[in-house]
């Protein structure tokens, strides 16, 4: 069993080196450009045909982080429809006020910073919706959908669950960083918060998630260990 | 540099390669050390369980839709007020003159809105108030003449009989009458030149004269 209580197949352990520093795996390395704090020539290209209103453009920058956009919604919004709701409503917003992007950051950070505002607008909508109809629910607890299998299907809604727990911050900061792979300082650009804030709300986001995920005293029967 | 256990924190909070891997030479040595590292890289394993990165062609489809409707929607808002633009695009010769040109023509306008309203708003004041103006007052004096002079005609005719008649109390009494008529027609009259327009006035004069033309009527039959 896995430290944190989860158990992992065997092999699956990742070295240390891997998820440190500049060593771990940056956005860039699954895009043609990096989403960092200052914008890149693609980058700004990319935005200026969307300025121009080109389609090709806003299907470009689907084609790059579309795929990354729709599962951090998922994360954020636990449900397929309402990440997919959040996508499009989020390359609306792109398109309306594209105008008043000016090229401070980076044009993927900007529309991250979008995502990440229109996913919390839908949840707080969600929330308004059932405080009206008077259900008896968290309000910030979200919806868990079943999704398809992956490795660790147990393993994934025990996280799942955990990071539904997490204040929205921390929720934020751990999605972005440890599953979606971007750096602190795109983070720090997106939420509007410094980096070392960044890194603080994820240093206590995974130790929340540690006490959380921790296995019972004495319910240690040994595992991956 | 030697890192220790109360290192540890801190470097997964921010810390170096170099310190990352000199924590791990630690942890090798040190089971609690280890315990912690594992379970803190562990965590980073389990976020990628979370990661789903499948293309999805239908949800562009459907995003491409709501976009084009979008950019027509705007297009169809911006072609509404297009001429508003249009005056950009001009030299400042000819937007001065434009604009000067607008100038002229709510002036212009103002002042032909005006000068109606003027002239409207007096005929129908006209038409409201008691005050005539100088055309039908030219007609009603006339008329008014001419009314008087058959009364005054008809005066004529009576005082025969009312001078005649002298010292009998109803003729003295239509006599009096009379006098009190003329009194008050002469008083009516003098107002009336004063305010020719007062059509109150002349309503009050003629109904003397009716009065008067009645009691001439009665002192006439009497005679009869």
């Amino acid at each position: 069993m896995g430290a944190v209580g989860l158990t992992l197949a065997a092999g699956h352990r990742i070295s240390p080196l891997q998820r440190v520093g500049e060593s771990r795996v940056q956005p860039s390395e699954t895009g043609s450009f990096s989403s960092a704090g200052a914008a890149r020539p693609e980058d700004l290209a990319l935005a200026a045909a969307c300025q121009r209103g080109e389609l090709q453009a806003y299907e470009q920058l689907y084609r790059l982080q579309g795929a990354r956009m729709k599962n951090l919604a998922r994360n954020l919004l636990g449900t397929q429809s309402d990440a997919e709701d959040a996508v499009q409503e989020t390359f609306l917003k792109v398109q309306r006020s594209i105008a008043s992007f000016r090229g401070q950051s980076s044009f993927v950070t900007w529309t991250f910073r979008i995502l990440v505002n229109t996913c919390h607008d839908m949840r707080r909508r969600r929330v308004r919706r059932k405080e009206n109809a008077t259900e008896e629910t968290s309000a910030d607890a979200m919806p868990v959908e079943v999704r398809a299998a992956g490795a660790h299907p147990a393993l994934r809604l025990a996280l799942e669950r955990a990071i539904a727990t997490l204040t929205r911050h921390q929720r934020d900061v751990f999605l972005l960083y440890e599953v979606e792979g971007f750096r602190h300082a795109e983070i720090a650009g997106m939420l509007e918060i410094t980096e070392t804030a960044s890194k603080n709300t994820l240093f206590n986001a995974k130790k929340n998630l540690r006490q959380l995920l921790a296995p019972p005293r004495g319910s240690q029967l040994g595992g991956a260990e | 540099m030697s890192i220790h256990c109360e290192d540890r924190e801190r470097i997964f909070l921010d810390g170096t390669p170099e310190e990352w891997l000199e924590l791990e030479l630690h942890a090798a040595s040190c089971e609690a050390c280890a315990k912690e590292l594992r379970a803190w890289q562990e965590l980073s394993v389990a976020a990628t369980e979370l990661r789903n990165h499948q293309e999805d062609p239908a949800l562009w489809t459907r995003i491409a839709v709501s976009l084009a409707e979008q950019t027509a929607q705007n297009a169809a808002r911006e072609n509404r007020w297009a001429f508003l633009r249009f005056g950009w695009r001009l030299p400042l010769v000819w937007q001065t003159a434009l604009a000067a040109a607008v100038v002229l023509v709510f002036t212009l306008s103002g002042a032909y809105l005006y000068v109606q309203h003027q002239r409207t708003g007096n005929a129908g004041n006209t038409a409201k108030n008691p005050f005539l103006n100088d055309r039908t007052l030219a007609e009603v004096e006339r008329t008014e003449n001419a009314y008087m002079q058959a009364i005054d005609k008809l005066a004529g005719e009576a005082k025969p009989q009312l001078d005649a008649a002298a010292g009998s109390p109803l003729m003295d009494s239509y006599r009096e009458k009379l006098l009190v008529l003329d009194s008050a027609i002469d008083e009516l009259r003098s107002q009336e030149g004063q305010n020719p327009s007062n059509a109150h006035l002349r309503y009050q004069l003629l109904a003397m004269y009716r009065e008067k033309q009645g009691t001439l009527q009665e002192i006439l039959e009497t005679k009869q």
